[in-house]
């Protein structure tokens, strides 16, 4: 509806705070979901943002986590992070955050999906992990 | 006590008998929650108001329910907490609990011929600090260090009962215990205990015998395991998850190399600055020691004190 309105397509920003009002609209009866986004603006900077079950919204400029071993992936991140990485480099560090901290979750794993957002478009890439 | 005789009630309340003589009545101070259940009939004794004094008196003579008669004062009695201590009606005991946490992350690493253990220096209680210069590590033998985290008299006490067997031991064996039997003990004392834990998150580390560098983590309740490496107390989560990539090289394609001494301690410092970040029992500085055969070196390394 917003793009045929307004004839171009959503920024991250403004997905976010939608995202935050659906979630808010359900704040007595909400959905089990904690989403997180990423995104590049219309001038091409990255984006991204995470919000609790209830659309609180936080933005960070360097990494955002989400699930049940969020903590895991609060250490991985915290260390292994560098600003101004490339795609290569970002893929590989991503890929090793998840995996470690996910092998010490049981509720997580069976392997994984790390896509890297960039102007020329989106490269997914499934990662194999434990299958356990 | 609950049950309370039709003539009593009668004179009380002003509600009519039960002309069922095996009627039980009931009388007691209920919260909301809880008024529900009685007047279906359970029984229910709240231990703790925890809603904050919002009572209603209820009695059900089994045919007859009468609630808020006013009679009885409602929380006139009761503290700022809302928890009558037994003057009025019923006995209400207040929750109290043995244990504190009291804060901290401990982390131990296994190399060829040393052990590094690391402990920040953090004290705290709920959201107050109270002391940014506590040491966690403590040395048991020359080559033999245990770091915890926990309940800070529990871990104190565990010490002492500790320090006191390996004094026997060593007066009967003649010579100092050697890392695998300090693990052994330990692993024991906290099992004798294992009705009323010691709330303490320990990890051992040191050299064997042999010289090797030894690591071994235990639950509270004396589970233990030698491990490459230990992590426990608040940051665990943080600093595990790391270790697995770092130090046994899981999911890695590079090859993995035995790590010298000084690397370990520069990843050790990183951990803890990360975990000092997102954990609020974890900060100020961090006590780090290498353990070799022919002694301990030690380091103080200080983080953010946020």
């Amino acid at each position: 509806l917003y793009e045929l309105r307004e004839e171009r397509t959503m920024t991250p920003q403004v997905f976010t705070n939608l995202l935050s009002n659906i979630l808010y609209e359900k704040r007595f009866g909400p959905y089990f979901a904690e989403p997180v986004v990423a995104g590049l603006d219309e001038k091409g900077s990255p984006y991204l943002a995470t919000m609790d079950l209830i659309g609180a919204i936080e933005t960070t400029k360097d990494f955002v986590v989400s699930g049940t071993c969020d903590g895991n992936l609060y250490g991985m991140c915290e260390t292994l992070y560098k600003p101004d990485l490339g795609k290569e480099e970002l893929f590989e560090t991503l890929a090793q955050a998840l995996l470690a901290s996910v092998d010490r979750d049981a509720l997580s794993g069976w392997g994984g999906v790390v896509h890297i957002i960039t102007k020329e478009g989106v490269m997914s890439r499934e990662l194999k992990g434990r299958q356990d | 006590r609950r049950k309370i005789s039709s003539k009593k009630l009668q004179s009380r309340n002003q509600t009519p008998t039960s002309p069922n003589p095996h009627a039980t009545t009931m009388t007691s101070f209920l919260s909301a929650t809880a008024a529900v259940r009685s007047r279906n009939g359970e029984k229910c004794l709240p231990i703790h108001n925890s809603e904050g004094g919002a009572t209603i008196s209820v009695s059900f003579d089994g045919q007859n329910l009468a609630i808020g008669t006013g009679k009885y004062p409602t929380a006139s009695y009761h503290d700022d907490v809302g928890i009558d201590h037994g003057i009025t009606q019923a006995p209400w005991e207040r929750r109290f609990s043995p244990y504190e946490f009291n804060g901290g992350t401990t982390l131990a690493i296994s190399g060829k011929d040393y052990a590094v253990v690391a402990a920040d220096t953090r004290l705290s209680s709920g959201y107050e600090i109270l002391s940014r210069n506590i040491s966690k590590l403590h040395p048991l033998t020359e080559k033999c260090v245990l770091g915890s985290a926990g309940c800070k008299t529990d871990v104190d006490q565990l010490r002492s009962v500790l320090d006191i067997k390996m004094k026997v031991y060593a007066h009967n064996h003649r010579k100092p215990m050697a890392t695998p039997s300090v693990a052994q003990m330990l692993g024991n004392t906290l099992y004798y205990k294992r009705f009323f834990p010691y709330y303490a998150f320990n990890v051992l580390a040191g050299v064997d015998s042999e010289g090797k560098g030894a690591v071994y983590s235990y639950d509270a309740i004396g589970s233990f395991e030698r491990t490459p490496f230990s992590a426990s107390g608040s940051g665990q989560s943080f600093l595990i998850p790391l270790m697995d990539n770092v130090i046994s090289h899981k999911n890695r394609l590079d090859e993995k190399r035995d790590l010298e001494a000084e690397e370990v301690v520069e990843i050790v410092k990183d951990a803890f600055i990360t975990a000092g970040e997102r954990d609020i029992y974890t900060g100020d500085a961090v006590e780090i020691m290498i353990i070799r055969s022919d002694g301990i070196q030690k380091e103080l390394f200080q983080l953010k004190a946020d």
